[in-house]
């Protein structure tokens, strides 16, 4: 039973986790860093972003 | 059932990575941690699970991540001189079948903190890594906290999922990593995004810290309760209210002594008195040993170089009887081929002094690393970035854990502790491209003097 408990629990937890890290789209675009997919406008705005953002800004 | 179950999940886990590449990598580290494959007895036991999932983490990261502004840091670069270094002692070693043998699995956990960093590339990845590493010992250790709070556990007698004493199923090793672990999850329970810092996600963070408290208790390993103490000591440095966290500590420890097994605490009792404890005897008479085999081989002997040793010692124990009156009982014991129990003298007489000496630098730097960090993001965070300092306190506490327990444990080259340099690569590394996409003017003003700037206004009125 102690077993059962110890194996469920987390494994239950850890398929949450990858439900919902699949339907993140954070998991592969950090919005704190220019996304490469992003056109030349759109990075550069989001560079105007970061700037405000910067840890020493 | 069970095996129908792990099977599952594994072939669910490997699945999701097919629409999400980075979750190869996470189902690489489960299935590192818990080893389903010992778990179970059927299909995950005859197919080599873990090498499909580190394949499918390098074909998934090679094919379809995002390998913009990948740099190699100072310490993946230490690492792989490591990983070099005993791939070479490992071909001249003193016992060529068991080195070879330790070799299989030393590489993929060396390669794999190698890999790792690579692939953290946003704040989300650090943080699914942290929690697959939290959730994946809390299969292991909230079974033992329960274990110990119904049968009181004991030294080689708790029987943990797998009962073959090996990895993360070894009562030193699983005490010492259950104490790394409870800083994580704290940071988990405050910090985390994937489960919201909610009064649930703050109660199973209570479950999983009591239970890897339990640990030491439970294993009645000196190693954790030393790690124990550690802890406490390094979040007094972070904790804000400093005499309230004290003050919990001091109640919590007299609510909980009392309560502890008498077997326990006559155990721990033998940290302070080591000559009559065989365990402790033996373990100062190899680190002896090692000294003096480093003193003719100071480029080591390869992994398992202690199957060579020959060490003999007294124990002394004293039965008191009152009255200043004390039988002394002295044992000779010798013993062969005894294992360093210490991860430093692992490294010395394994792979000498240069090995110890890149090991040494590899988690010093790691450590000097995560306090610039920690300092750096610690007052007035930007905004989005308040988690970063608690992060690296975190994984700071527990790489301290693991320097001080693996003074007593032989974990060396423990996957687990490899993981936690990658993880503390991965946030460095992240930290580093935040800082650098954020960009410099091309022509920055200079900086104008205040008497300058003061005579300059006083020429405009005149």
């Amino acid at each position: 039973m102690i077993d059962k408990i110890t194996i469920f629990v987390p494994h239950i937890l850890m398929a949450l986790m990858i439900w919902k890290l699949v339907h993140r789209p954070d998991l592969d675009d950090d919005p704190a860093l220019p996304n490469r997919r992003q056109s030349l406008l759109g990075r550069r705005a989001a560079r105007f972003e970061a700037d405000d953002r910067r840890p020493d800004a | 059932m069970l095996d129908l179950f792990f099977t599952a999940f594994c072939l669910a886990f490997l699945g999701a990575g097919l629409k999400r590449p980075f979750l190869f990598v996470l189902a690489y580290a489960y299935i590192d941690i818990v080893a389903p494959q010992k778990v179970s007895w059927g299909f995950l036991t005859h197919i080599p699970i873990s090498l499909i999932a580190f394949s499918c983490a390098l074909l998934g990261w090679m094919v379809a991540e995002d390998k913009n502004g990948i740099r190699v840091s100072p310490r993946q670069f230490v690492l792989l001189l490591l990983l070099v270094y005993c791939g070479l002692t490992t071909r001249t070693a003193d016992f060529p079948v068991e080195a070879a043998a330790k070799w299989s699995w030393v590489w993929k956990a060396l390669v794999f903190a190698l890999f790792l960093p690579l692939t953290l590339r946003t704040r989300l990845r650090i943080e699914a890594m942290t929690l697959t590493m939290v959730l994946s010992v809390g299969v292991i250790v909230i079974g033992g906290g329960i274990k110990t709070l119904s049968s009181g556990g004991g030294y080689g007698e708790l029987r943990l999922l797998v009962n073959d004493n090996t990895g993360l199923y070894e009562g030193s090793i699983i005490s010492a990593v259950a104490m790394g672990i409870i800083p994580l999850a704290l940071w988990l329970a405050n910090h985390g995004t994937i489960f919201k810092p909610d009064w649930k996600a703050k109660l199973f963070a209570a479950g999983i810290c009591f239970s890897c408290l339990l640990m030491p208790v439970g294993t009645q390993a000196r190693t954790g309760l030393i790690c124990a103490v550690v802890l406490a000591v390094m979040m007094l440095r972070s904790t804000k209210r400093r005499m309230l966290y004290i003050g919990v500590l001091c109640a919590g420890a007299l609510v909980a002594v009392p309560l502890l097994p008498s077997s326990f605490t006559e155990r721990m009792g033998t940290i302070k008195n080591h000559q009559a404890d065989q365990s402790a005897s033996t373990r100062v008479a190899v680190w002896k040993w090692t000294i003096e085999f480093a003193k003719t081989h100071p480029f080591g002997g390869g992994f398992d170089a202690f199957r060579q040793n020959s060490v003999s010692y007294d124990t002394v124990k004293a039965d008191y009887a009152g009255d200043n009156n004390a039988a002394i009982e002295t044992d000779h014991i010798e013993e062969k081929g005894r294992a360093y129990h210490s991860a430093y003298f692992e490294m010395l007489g394994e792979q000498g002094y240069p090995g110890l000496a890149l090991w040494l630098l590899l988690h010093l730097m790691g450590v000097f690393q995560m306090e610039v960090i920690r300092r750096r993001y610690r007052n007035n965070p930007p905004e989005g970035f308040a988690w970063v300092a608690p992060l690296a306190d975190a994984l700071q506490q527990a790489q301290m854990c693991y320097l001080v327990g693996s003074t007593f444990v032989g974990i060396a080259f423990q996957p687990f502790c490899y993981m936690l340099v990658g993880l503390q690569c991965g946030l460095s590394a992240y930290i580093g491209r935040v800082r650098r996409a954020a960009p410099v003017p091309f022509v920055q003003r200079r900086p104008v003097p205040a008497q300058q700037q003061a005579g300059t206004a006083a020429m405009e009125i005149s």
